[in-house]
């Protein structure tokens, strides 16, 4: 295998990073299709059916002889599934209102650093340690060349991850300030003091994996706490696991810790103001921010791009895999990029779940469990760990 | 302790999500399935609503299977209806070995839908079908008679032509 030149590589990093909005922009408005519809399951009602809502307008016009004929509109035979381009369509759409005493220039950056800021983190994710494909040899430049399964698989990258995802909250406090209004304010405040909050605790949590691997690295991380260990890492992690969850729920704000954007308090928290595009990139960076919380909790506890469910990977890996057929070797002992995003979704569909069960905490419950409670706990994760580590692996 | 105990080992929040999970795979193994035979969620003014069997909807008037009214005019609904609201004229020439009606008028504006008249009626002539769309723009049209061009005693009423699954049970 030739080693690659530097513009050989530079292209196959604008490969991979295309790569990763792909996944990106195709998992997001599945998620808010999967919003609609598994919330709606969830509470008992069908979820969006149609995006055919009057006479008038685009759906109208699609449906104006269904409507006449007395018939079913034509869309909601499909069980919704417009709705995901609906989705994304009326965020483009719709008109962008600039409040008069805002500050235009900060008003305009903070969605920009809030959603840069949740798909940078995406750098260093690794889908699949090593290859994630090889170039077939008719392409021009990098053909024949090894696609690697992250952007960047550096040595620090789960820093880099954890330090990333906390500029986000630069996006949010900045858009609250921006706005010169009360409510989006507030909202903004609340934020900035959940996310400080529970950040502590989160990183606490993802540092007993560190503890357990020895390594910063987020293809290593992964690896090691998917095979390096006889189970996967969610059972010596169980209380790790729950905690890390929990903190992710509340720095991407999600239902039971939505201070931000309690919509009963603060009208609509800190995107009160925003309308158009810029309301929808905080939107993106919000199921974005889920997605890699997702992809955390996929790749450290519950063993990444391997198969095979409830631990054990690592004693099969070990003890059965000589005895197998190639086929099934492939299939249940190596790493692939499809199991992951298939624990990603299911990650996905436990927040929304989690958001269709569990009301919201009260502010001052919110900042006593990340303070009384997730912070001493997760230290003595950690020594759990550290035990762990000495004693087993 | 026991305060801690609680939060530490979240089982409510456990509970509360074996409660949506259950409420969520109901809804998911059944909605839009047409081999299910009981939807928790249908899709109502589309799809025909199915309402259960003892379901007591708009009165209604049977024939029979040679197309002829089975009533016989024996005037026991209109006795035992508490409001009144049916008014029955029998024909006096013999067409069949009992009487047959020439009016059978029904009140729908004053009907409390008791199903007094269907258990009262010896010749299962009478129903309350599953008709609950009501509703109408005249307030003449809630008077059924057996020849109204709207709707009749025998038939539901095209209010309702895509909202009752139609059965008769």
């Amino acid at each position: 295998m030739p080693t690659p030149t530097l513009t050989q590589s530079v292209l196959i990093a604008i490969l991979q990073a295309i790569l990763v909005v792909v996944f990106i922009f195709v998992i997001v408005p599945l998620t808010l299709f999967a919003e609609r519809k598994v919330l709606g399951y969830l509470q008992q009602r069908l979820g969006a059916t149609r995006i055919a809502g009057t006479l008038t307008g685009l759906s109208g016009f699609l449906n104006r002889n269904m409507w006449k004929m007395g018939k079913i509109p034509m869309l909601s035979y499909w069980r919704g599934i417009p709705m995901l381009v609906g989705d994304v369509l009326k965020m483009i759409l719709k008109e962008d209102i600039l409040p008069t005493k805002a500050d235009k220039f900060v008003f305009f950056i903070a969605p920009a650093i809030s959603f840069v800021a949740s798909v940078v983190v995406f750098a260093a994710i690794s889908f699949v340690p090593g290859t994630l494909f090889t170039l077939p040899q008719w392409v021009p430049v990098i053909g024949g060349l090894p696609v690697a399964g992250a952007v960047g698989d550096v040595n620090v990258g789960l820093l880099w991850i954890l330090g990333i995802a906390s500029v986000g909250v630069y996006g949010i406090v900045l858009a609250g300030w921006a706005s010169n209004s009360k409510y989006p304010l507030l909202g903004g405040l609340r934020s900035g003091a959940q996310i400080v909050s529970y950040e502590v605790p989160l990183t606490l949590s993802l540092l007993a994996p560190v503890v357990m691997s020895g390594s910063l690295q987020f293809s290593e991380l992964s690896r090691s706490m998917a095979v390096g260990l006889p189970i996967w890492g969610i059972v010596p992690q169980f209380f790790g696991f729950f905690i890390y969850l929990t903190c992710g729920f509340a720095e991407t704000n999600r239902m039971p810790f939505d201070m931000p954007e309690a919509e009963n308090e603060l009208v609509a928290g800190f995107h009160t103001e925003y309308s158009g595009m810029k309301f929808g990139f905080f939107y993106l960076a919000e199921y974005i921010n889920m997605t890699v919380v997702a992809a955390i909790a996929s790749a450290f506890f519950l063993g990444g791009p391997w198969l095979l469910p409830f631990g054990l990977q690592g004693l099969f890996n070990h003890f059965l895999s000589p005895h197998l057929p190639a086929l099934l070797v492939t299939f249940l002992c190596e790493p692939h990029a499809i199991f992951f995003v298939g624990k990603i979704i299911l990650l996905l569909f436990v927040y929304i779940w989690v958001r269709g069960t569990i009301p919201r905490y009260r502010y001052d419950q919110v900042m006593a469990v990340a303070w009384k409670y997730f912070i001493p706990l997760t230290l003595v994760n950690l020594m759990l760990a550290a035990l762990v580590r000495y004693f087993a692996v | 302790m026991h305060k801690f105990l609680k939060t530490l080992i979240p089982f409510d929040i456990a509970k509360g999500m074996l409660i949506t999970g259950k409420h969520f795979s109901k809804v998911f193994f059944s909605a839009n399935r047409r081999k299910v035979p009981f939807h928790v969620v249908s899709e109502y003014p589309e799809v025909p609503a199915k309402m259960q069997p003892r379901f007591r909807g708009r009165l209604q008037l049977l024939r029979d299977e040679a197309g002829e009214i089975k009533c016989v005019c024996c005037m026991a609904c209109e006795k035992i209806c508490p409001t009144q609201v049916i008014t029955i004229e029998s024909d006096k020439k013999e067409v069949r070995k009992t009487k047959l009606p020439t009016r059978y008028d029904f009140e729908m504006e004053r009907c409390i839908f008791c199903e007094f008249c269907v258990e009262s009626c010896g010749f299962d002539s009478i129903i309350l079908n599953h008709q609950f769309e009501l509703a109408v723009y005249n307030r003449e049209d809630m008077s059924i008679a057996m020849d109204g061009k709207f709707q009749n005693m025998f038939g539901i009423s095209p209010v309702a032509k895509y909202s009752v699954a139609d059965e008769k049970d």
